[in-house]
């Protein structure tokens, strides 16, 4: 758990490091003022089952992202930030007031849900003005075509959503989304199946709609995603929040945890004993024809093996980290 | 109710998809080719017989299903219908777009097959009677019956089949049997309105009050508690 230095710490947790009272994120509201998101104590379990599990938070404008491995809870936990599940415990405030049966609030809200099924039999731009009519904006047409022009969907606004590709249709989601200028912005999983260059447009878009005052939070289960855009992020683990905050320091934990690799090489023995000697180094043993190398500093010890094998006339023939996975890093930082 | 157009006209153009209204059109068409094969094979024209088995036990009964299942059901299965939940509009505003859709959509299409079907076998005197008689018995019962299936949609994702087995087991076998559970049956309402406005109904047919009230009970209670369910809904799956 961590917090960013400009922003208030986390109080500590009273259960195994998770974070337990409300952080806030993304541009601290002013003292006083309400966050545009507050998700207190919420927990939502079914059955037996416990998908979200005493998470708590406050958003303000910018942009965070909601980082966790498939199945974490990150996609119920956007689902009761929507209103669209009920908090089994705990309260989701949004602009001040509950996000649960309350539907005035969606005048605030513009959500990109993860499913891709669109109306598939509406053209682009008639989705958008269909949410715009439903929205009860003003100029359904214009703020329509606004919004289409937003997402770089012109040229195909008017062909059927049906023959969309899945990044087109995550974009004309996002146009449905944005047709009323909301706030608060949920995205649960948005690049999925976006090329290069609509994934850059998109971070650029909602970028540019963070520093214009908005709250967007987006989720992903991709490291470098959440990474290339975000401001803050929120981890979640099995339900849990294993960390919020600035993202640095987040990525920091992540990478300066104990690390293991294997190396093969041509000389195994000679290897493992000069890399003891280096600082970065802080265990190296021989198991099944490898050497598994343990550090406590990923940087220094990938730049330092090279050069200790060729000092060591070694060469090498394969390196691999054994516990890299985000599972991994998950679970380390619940750990934590 | 500005909301109701936009979100009634997307409804409608879900549900006529090609592949379901072919389905629907052959459906309601059913009554019309039988009507013409008793005329073509100079069989006995006999209105009230076919209406009342064909039409009323039996096409009736399944546009309203297929209608009613998918005006909201559909949605909520493919995800859809959560673009219609997360926007600033009272959840009955939506119930009543969607049963407006159903009911409109199922008599569209069971009205007209039974006023031809009527007109193709009259021969009796009465025979206009007799069809004007089952046209308003199936707007109201066709009506109740896809809000109904509507209803149920909400609450669960099979309603389709639940909806099939309470026309097939429940009307067809078991209300025949209980004669006390008749006015629990969509179909014996609707043959009460007919009997009641003149058509020859064989049996025991519930009385017209009864019938009348039976219907009106199902469309305005299915619609509250369709208004009820939304105004809580939950969406499915996700992790």
């Amino acid at each position: 758990m961590t917090a960013a230095p400009n922003l208030p710490p986390l109080p500590q947790a009273a259960d195994a490091g998770l974070a337990d009272a409300v952080p806030a994120m993304g541009t601290t509201p002013p003292a006083g003022a309400t966050p545009a998101l507050e998700v207190d104590h919420v927990s939502r379990w079914y059955g037996n089952v416990v998908a979200v599990n005493d998470i708590s938070f406050a958003l303000g404008a910018g942009v965070t992202g909601l980082l966790g491995p498939n199945g974490a809870g990150k996609s119920t936990l956007l689902h009761l930030m929507a209103g669209l599940l009920e908090p089994s415990a705990g309260r989701v405030l949004v602009e001040g007031g509950s996000a649960w049966r309350r539907p005035g609030m969606y005048r605030h809200i513009g959500l990109v849900p993860e499913r891709e099924a669109v109306h598939a039999y509406l053209t682009g731009r008639q989705f958008a003005t269909l949410n715009a009519r439903l929205q009860g904006v003003g100029d359904p047409d214009a703020a329509a075509a606004r919004a289409i022009a937003t997402v770089d969907l012109t040229e195909a606004a008017d062909r059927s959503i049906g023959t969309y590709s899945k990044g087109m249709r995550q974009r004309a989601k996002l146009a449905g989304a944005l047709v009323h200028d909301p706030t608060v912005l949920l995205l649960d999983e948005p690049f999925n199946g976006m090329d290069p260059r609509q994934r850059l447009h998109m971070m650029a878009l909602l970028r540019s709609m963070a520093a214009a005052g908005r709250t967007i939070l987006f989720s992903s289960h991709i490291l470098e995603e959440v990474e290339r855009l975000a401001d803050s992020v929120l981890v979640v683990y099995a339900g849990r929040l294993a960390a919020a905050g600035d993202f640095r320091s987040i990525r920091r934990l992540m990478t300066d945890r104990p690390h293991t690799f294997t190396v093969r090489s041509s000389d195994d023995r000679r290897l493992a004993s000069a890399l003891l000697a280096d600082a970065a180094v802080f265990g190296a043993e021989l198991v099944d024809g490898r050497v598994l190398i343990r550090t406590a500093d990923y940087e220094a010890f990938t730049r330092a093996l090279p050069r200790i094998a060729r000092a060591n006339a070694v060469s090498l023939f394969e390196m691999a980290p054994t516990d890299d996975s985000l599972e991994s890093v998950f679970s380390y930082l619940v750990r934590r | 109710m500005t909301v109701i157009v936009p979100l009634a006209d997307v409804t409608l153009r879900g549900m006529l998809g090609r592949r379901r209204t072919i389905l629907l059109v052959l459906l309601a068409g059913l009554p019309v080719l039988v009507a013409l094969l008793i005329r073509v094979s100079g069989g006995r024209p006999d209105a009230d017989r076919v209406l009342d088995t064909l039409v009323v036990r039996f096409v009736m009964a399944l546009v309203a299903l297929i209608v009613g299942t998918g005006v909201l059901g559909s949605e909520i299965e493919d995800g859809t219908a959560v673009y219609l939940i997360v926007k600033p509009i009272a959840r009955w505003r939506i119930a009543l777009a969607k049963a407006i859709v159903a009911a409109g959509l199922t008599a569209a299409l069971i009205v007209p097959s039974v006023l031809l079907t009527g007109l193709l076998l009259g021969g009796r005197s009465d025979s206009m009677t007799i069809t004007v008689a089952f046209a308003v018995a199936c707007l109201v019962g066709g009506s109740a019956y896809a809000v109904a299936f509507m209803t149920l949609s909400v609450f669960t994702s099979r309603a389709f089949l639940l909806g099939l087995a309470y026309v097939l087991i429940w009307e067809g076998v078991l209300a025949g049997l209980l004669e006390g559970t008749k006015f629990l049956s969509i179909r014996q309402a609707t043959l009460g309105v007919a009997s009641a406005l003149g058509a020859d109904i064989s049996g025991d047919p519930l009385a017209a009050n009864v019938s009348v009230a039976v219907l009106a009970i199902v469309i305005v209670g299915g619609f509250l508690v369709a208004s009820w369910r939304l105004a809580r809904f939950e969406i499915r799956g996700g992790d």
